[in-house]
């Protein structure tokens, strides 16, 4: 490789400079083969290949192009500068049908960076509906990552800052695909993938598909998010880029809270100073009972970390940094070699000062409306999170074909230290009351790793097109010991100690998880004329296989015998004198019997077949239909406590959970309204299935929510244990206007109905702790309007042409029957004056989203500002019901400034300057109950920051 | 030539008639050359005395199955199935039911057709010790004499009767969260728990060494646990039909609770109905020692629970050591309850909740954690005649008790005659033990539930009312020590208890 690189560049570093360009249907946006690039001066010139691309070598100067192909418009592009060794390209150029008799058109050269439009092109021509935001898109915004991208995009939100929600439906119904190839998720308890994880500066570009096609997987319901990495530039690139961002609340702030973690932290992994102490994992750990000596008790707990709790010290302002390598050379005639190379590296440093946490009730007096606390936390949590990434990819493209290798990494390392106050009340049913000073260590480890090998070749002069994939996705989530010591509190100031039946022991847990995704999809592509009209046929397949490892182990501090005296000070607790065989009497008791319940391992194959074809049965009208079958099976291997324990419990050996082969079928119609309008209508099926873990007889406690879950197979109540996946019909309807670059209107209809959607559902009968299941609940339906507007303030004044502004907002509207049990657990907790119906709305769902920019965009100034304000309505997040009242997400008001200015030769550096959160507003969930104020779920301020980012391209 | 053909044939026939003879003599000693048969034991085995196990041998006679004999070491055993005669492969299940303690073995001798034998032995460890690792669904009892160690989290189902016998020892294996285990009486479940003042029940844990022997002697303390040391099993539950007051109900289903500790997937954790004079059996006699771990976070096994358990159940002379969670708790139900000791819980000592409607007379409670009494009511629109708490005594101090009664608005209760003594003062010198800051809400009322005839051992320098906070100390007596009260238990119903062996009861002068 590194020879290519450097006899390559002997050609880049020659005498004359390269113009290149692509040539594309104006109409279709689809890239034209074969049309003809003269320069008149020289009297030389080539032809575009089959993507429409073409390269000339030419010496410097000023010169004129000619662009023709039969049936299209000839034109010209005048004044194209070449300078010497350099790359000028000049993006898509549009060639228009010759549909009457025109001279050629005549354009001049201008630098546009067509990114942006391309996504809007690709939106206007593509057969169902899309969406996307662009790379180009990231930096006028100003946004590092994926997940502060995708907030701009009509119908989209972003929850907790990491997960997709698309059209306000829930992360079940949104799927994530790179490289349009499925991606596992790294959270345990999601289905999609968090978002933030994705730096923009490995990004493409991020299409949301809406609209289901058949060669689309059907597991999807709101949107297919298909991030798409950087491919290898059509003009050198050597990019180098630096940002600070200061938050005046949470950076130099002596109060973070920090504990000592390992030396490769900063890398955003741990080397070892968390990791299970060895020996942890057996069934019978070393304890005073355990049969072991007492030495032996003592080398098994000293091997534990004795932190418990955090300290104070001064953190860091946010940085990243970010270095992108990459070019094309041509190889022989033909043939073309390109290369890309990224690394990324971002630091992050959290500190909330208020944080607040609640577990609130209904009270069983009818005639009580207030809502009373079972538990209420408030204090300090501070966040450290380190995401190191780095991308290469070779690409190499002959005349027929095009072939791409990509492999990239993220590494994500985040350290939290908390430190609480929690005041329970014995008032709430099921409560003891007690305070107590709780402080809380906690280190989540993510990564992926990805290899995609994509192929691209043509026959028959492109009339057909076979394109292939193959990928491994390696992922991995660890949250190594998750410590949790709280003091329980004196009530006449005597000294704290530990309450079993209060605030808990102190307890430490280790949660695991590894899955690997095999994905491999053809698919095949023939061009034809129906009806005299171009046509598409389109068939192909996939296969997926899957699969998951999950474990917790966890562990509790015991003291053997009476407790040492305590001065509430979490350093004071593991220290010699108090181990036991140190002379003291603590050690650790082990929560993992074996086999694990708290375990699971299960994997899915997913294998796909469709074919769907394009056409359009007369001129105006483009029909796209199509036909998806799956055959989908899961296999779950796990048990429950009572199979573990060794009695006649439920457990499952790699059996089937769920085995279907369904059809999927889709139809998209597009009519051209002239005028640049489109009518959309399109119906399709899809299914939601469910998760790994929702399949299962896993009874897993989670050890940050403090919640426990139970497997969707076990049979609660009036719960039948039979869980299935949710098949969605969906409606759209869409008109839309195209005005010219960038700008556009559209308003959109849309229906869903769902058949037996899965919720988690709160667990009544359980009232001393919190325990949830996944159920498919009563039928639902979704409908709701979507209106999005760009346009530049031109069309009023000329002067304020560069101003714009962009706007989208979505309305929906949910409905969900409730199941039996629900209604019933509402009916008996009804308040005076209250009338409780057998309907809500769908857990998740946001009832509007609204985004809206204001923009000035000045190229020949070098510069582009703009305001931009985001929110999303009050959402169900999770279902009450009884003694539990519903919890909502709370509007957040978000506005954000940012300027970026290109200065220099030529524009090669650009700053950056950007205001978040300018309204300084909370995040805040709050439980609602009838006729009485809301009280919190959970509230925390991101307050006020100012960043500033520097770009170098040389 | 003649003679020479004559002799030939005679030679001939000679010699035909010598291998015919030889081979007739081959025939006829076959028997002898059938190999002998083999027997093959099964790999040791565990045993209980008087449990019969089965123990099949494995045996394959060349010669044909004939017979077999079995001796037995330590025990009986019986032939139950053998091959039919003549097979040549088979096996021989033995019954071997255990009578001591010890290696058992059982002997089998397996013989063919012509008499060739072969024998084999199989041993059986023969302990006392019964390990539980499944749901009880059927009748079963736990004999004395026995360690019945519980794997896991332990059921009786509806419709079974777990019997247990006057001086069974019960042990929890050790473990936290889901790898916790108890002894769980679901509704519609029966246990019969009935001990005697010289043969009481113990549950503790597998570390404690006590065993049956030592109960027979009189030896109920554990003899290498301290009795600070808790946490290491969870707990008995009981659990029954009688009302609940958990959470509203419109009239047309019955009100129905999970028991805290128990997850929800585990439906033997149900409780509560309408069967106020339901019974869930008897319990006399048993002392439960060294539980209440974590189940999850504020979710701990207390030492008895009772949740929904009728009135046509028996509970009595119950003692609960170092148990990590509260001593005994009540989750409504109606069921009467008599003689209990807490001592050492980690928590609460008496905790009721959810409008119980019983009687809880003569209590001792020695150093309790948290409150001795934390008292609550209703949690639905149920609510019942309340409960009743009379005749107790408590020593405060030794693990930190700052509460010592512990009511609120909601609370349903009425208590008389009570004793308090070993009252705490802090560095300063002032009382480091107070009433409940909810106690005025609670006096206040209006279903005439009141604490009335309250009898102190307050330290010098110190009054009532700086003890009994809140108004309560208008109900309290002064005395001078415990022997010129009124009021309080009858310590001497507890002499079968660890604490009273212990000396921890008249260390503290009961």
């Amino acid at each position: 490789m590194l020879f290519l690189v450097c006899s390559f560049s002997i050609n880049a570093f020659a005498q004359k400079g390269t113009l290149r360009g692509t040539i594309i249907d104006d109409e279709t946006a689809e890239t034209i083969f074969g049309a003809t690039i003269y320069i008149q001066s020289t009297g030389t010139g080539t032809t575009s290949d089959f993507d429409g691309k073409f390269e000339l070598q030419l010496d410097p100067g000023e010169y004129t192009l000619r662009i023709s192909y039969i049936s299209y418009q000839t034109i010209e592009i005048q004044n194209v500068e070449i300078k010497e060794g350099e790359v000028i390209n000049l993006g898509n150029i549009r060639l228009n049908l010759a549909i009457t008799e025109l001279d050629g058109v005549v354009v001049t050269s201008q630098r546009v960076t067509i990114s942006e439009a391309a996504i809007m092109t690709a939106k206007m021509n593509s057969p169902n509906l899309v969406d996307g935001i662009s790379a180009e898109a990231f930096s006028k915004i100003g946004v590092s990552d994926a997940a502060e991208a995708l907030k701009k995009v009509i119908g989209v939100s972003v929850e907790e800052g990491k997960y997709v929600y698309v059209r306000g439906l829930g992360d079940r119904y949104t799927q994530t695909m790179l490289n349009s190839v499925e991606i596992p998720s790294l959270d345990p308890d999601r289905n999609s993938l968090q978002i933030d994880i994705f730096p923009t500066n490995l990004i493409n570009n991020m299409v949301i598909t809406k609209t289901a096609v058949a060669e689309m997987p059907a597991n999807f319901t709101g949107g297919v998010v298909d991030i798409e990495t950087i491919d290898f530039p059509q003009e050198p690139i050597y990019d180098f880029s630096l940002s600070f961002d200061y938050n005046p609340d949470m950076h130099f702030n002596s109060n973070f809270l920090t504990y000592d973690g390992s030396n490769t932290d900063f890398l955003g992994f741990d080397s070892g100073t968390r990791e299970l102490p060895s020996g942890a994992d057996n069934s019978d750990i070393p304890t005073p009972i355990s049969g072991n000596s007492s030495q032996e008790v003592y080398d098994f707990v000293s091997k534990f970390n004795p932190a418990l709790g955090p300290y104070s010290s001064t953190n860091f302002a946010n940085y990243s940094a970010s270095l992108t390598l990459g070019n094309q050379y041509k190889v022989s005639s033909d043939n073309k070699l390109g290369y890309i190379m990224s690394l990324t590296y971002r630091s992050l440093s959290t500190h909330y000062n208020n944080y607040q946490l609640g577990e609130y009730q209904n009270q069983p007096d009818p005639a009580a409306y207030d809502l009373i606390y079972a538990t209420r936390q408030n204090g300090t949590l501070s966040e450290e999170s380190v995401l190191l990434g780095g991308l290469s990819g070779l690409a190499f493209k002959t005349e027929n074909s095009k072939y791409k290798l990509t492999a990239m990494h993220l590494q994500n390392g985040e350290s939290t230290g908390g430190n609480f106050f929690i005041n329970n009340s014995e008032s709430a049913p099921g409560q003891s009351g007690y305070t107590a000073d709780s402080y809380n260590l906690e280190y989540s480890q993510r990564s992926i790793t990805n290899f995609l090998l994509n192929g691209v070749n043509y026959f028959n002069n492109t009339n057909w097109e076979v394109n292939w994939r193959s990928a491994v996705t390696l992922s991995s989530m660890t949250d190594p010991d998750i410590r949790k010591t709280a003091y329980t509190l004196s009530l006449t100031g005597a000294d704290p100690r530990f309450n079993a039946g209060a605030g808990g022991f102190p307890s430490r847990i280790w949660r695991y998880m590894d899955e690997v995704n095999y994905a491999n999809r053809l698919d095949i592509t023939r061009e034809y004329d129906l009806f005299d009209l171009p046509a598409k046929l389109k068939f192909g397949g996939s296969y997926v296989y899957k699969e998951r490892d999950f474990e917790i182990l966890s562990y509790n501090l015991q003291f053997f015998g009476s407790q040492p005296d305590f001065e509430g000070d979490p350093s004071e607790i593991l220290v010699d004198e108090n181990l036991y065989g140190g002379g003291g009497n603590i050690y650790y008791q082990s929560g993992n019997p074996d086999p694990n319940p708290n375990a699971y391992n299960s994997n899915v194959v997913n294998y796909a077949g469709y074919i769907s074809n394009e056409f359009n049965p007369f001129e105006k009208l483009n029909v796209y239909v199509g036909l998806r079958a799956e055959q989908y099976t899961l296999r779950h291997t796990g048990r429950d406590a009572l199979f573990a324990q060794g009695g006649s419990g439920n457990n499952l050996d790699n059996e089937k959970v769920l085995d279907g082969l369904d059809l999927f079928p889709s139809t998209n119609l597009s009519f051209d309204l002239g005028d640049d309008q489109n009518l959309r209508l399109a119906y399709s099926k899809t299914i939601a299935r469910p998760s790994f873990k929702e399949l299962s007889f896993a009874q897993i406690l989670d050890p940050v929510s403090d919640r426990i879950f139970n497997g969707g197979l076990f049979e609660i109540g009036g719960w039948d244990g039979n869980l299935t996946e949710t098949f969605i019909n969906n409606y759209d309807l869409r008109w839309e206007k195209y005005m010219g670059l960038n700008e556009m209107i559209s308003a959109s209809l849309f229906y869903k109905t769902f058949q037996d959607p899965i919720e988690i559902v709160r667990i009544q009968v359980q009232q001393t702790s919190s325990e949830f299941q996944p159920r498919n609940v009563g039928d639902g339906q979704v409908y709701g309007a979507e209106f999005e507007l760009r346009k530049s303030l031109g069309f009023i004044s000329e002067s304020l042409r560069h101003f714009g502004i962009s706007t989208n907002v979505t309305l929906v509207r949910s409905e969900i029957d409730m199941t039996e049990q629900e209604f019933r657990a509402r009916k008996n907790s009804e308040k005076e004056g209250q009338n409780v119906n057998d309907t809500r709305n769908m857990a998740g769902q946001a009832p509007y989203i609204l985004n809206a920019g204001f923009t000035y965009d000045n190229l020949d100034l070098g510069l582009d500002t703009g305001f931009y304000y985001n929110i999303k309505g009050e959402t169900l997040t999770a279902v009450g019901g009884g003694l539990f009242p519903d919890v909502y997400s709370q509007p957040y008001h978000s506005l954000n400034f940012n300027m970026n200015k290109n200065f220099g030769e030529e524009g090669k550096s650009s700053l950056n300057f950007s205001i978040t959160n300018i309204l300084d507003d909370s995040r805040n969930e709050f439980y609602q109950g009838f006729n009485t104020a809301d009280e919190i779920f959970s509230s925390y301020n991101e307050r006020r920051s100012i960043s500033i980012g520097y770009k170098y391209s040389f | 030539m003649n003679f020479k053909v004559t002799l030939t044939y005679l030679a001939g026939f000679m010699l035909t008639s010598l291998l015919l003879i030889s081979c007739g003599e081959d025939n006829s000693s076959g028997t002898e050359q059938f190999e002998a048969p083999s027997v093959e034991a099964p790999e040791a085995t565990n045993g209980i005395v008087d449990e019969p196990v089965e123990i099949t041998f494995t045996i394959s006679v060349d010669g044909g199955y004939a017979s077999s004999s079995v001796t037995a070491g330590n025990g009986t055993a019986t032939i139950i199935s053998e091959p039919s005669a003549g097979a040549k492969s088979g096996s021989v299940v033995v019954e071997f039911t255990p009578t001591a303690v010890g290696t058992g073995t059982v002997d089998l001798v397996v013989a063919d057709g012509d008499g060739q034998t072969e024998d084999a032995t199989a041993v059986v460890n023969i302990n006392n010790t019964v390990l539980v690792s499944d749901n009880i669904t059927s009748e079963t009892t736990w004999r004395d004499g026995r360690t019945y160690v519980l794997g896991g989290r332990i059921a009786v189902e509806a419709g079974a009767t777990l019997t247990i016998e006057a001086g069974v020892v019960v042990k929890g294996q050790a473990g936290t969260g889901s790898n916790a285990t108890a002894l769980l009486v679901a509704r519609d479940a029966t246990i019969n728990a009935n001990g005697t003042a010289t043969q009481p029940i113990i549950f503790t844990s597998v570390a404690d060494e006590i065993t049956p022997e030592d109960v027979d002697a009189g030896n109920f303390g554990s003899p290498n646990l301290d009795p600070d040391v808790s946490g290491l099993w969870g707990g008995v539950i009981v659990l029954g039909n009688a009302p609940i007051s958990a959470q509203n109900d419109n009239g047309d289903d019955v009100t129905e609770v999970q028991i805290e500790g128990i997850p929800s997937s585990d439906s033997n954790g149900l409780y509560g109905g309408n069967d106020a004079s339901d019974s869930s059996g008897s319990i006399t006699f048993i002392s439960i020692r060294h539980g209440g771990s974590n189940i999850g976070e504020g979710n701990e096994i207390n030492g008895l629970t009772l949740g929904g358990v009728g009135s046509g159940t028996v509970v009595e002379n119950i003692e609960v050591v170092a148990n990590q969670d509260d001593g005994v708790e009540w989750f409504g139900g109606t069921v009467n309850v008599t003689n209990v000791l807490v001592w050492n819980s980690g928590d609460d000592a008496i905790d009721t909740d959810q409008a119980w409607a019983g009687t809880l007379d003569n209590v001792v409670i020695v150093s309790a954690a948290d409150s001795p009494f934390e008292l609550d009511g209703p949690e639905g629109n149920y609510t019942s005649s309340g409960h009743t708490i009379t005749n107790a005594t408590i020593y405060v101090k030794g693990n930190g008790a700052e509460e010592m009664i512990d009511v609120d608005a909601n609370t349903d209760v009425n208590i008389s005659n009570l004793l308090f003594f070993g009252l705490a003062t802090d560095e300063n010198g002032n009382a480091a033990n107070i009433i409940s800051s909810d106690y005025p809400d609670y006096a206040a009322n209006t279903n005439g539930y009141s604490i009335i005839g309250i009898q102190a051992v307050i330290p010098s320098g110190l009054t009532a009312a700086d003890y009994f906070t809140g108004g309560l100390d208008s109900e309290v007596t002064e005395v001078a020590g415990i022997s010129n009260a009124t009021v309080g238990a009858d310590a001497s119903i507890f002499g079968w208890t660890w604490a009273n062996l212990s000396g921890a009861l008249s260390s503290i002068g009961l």
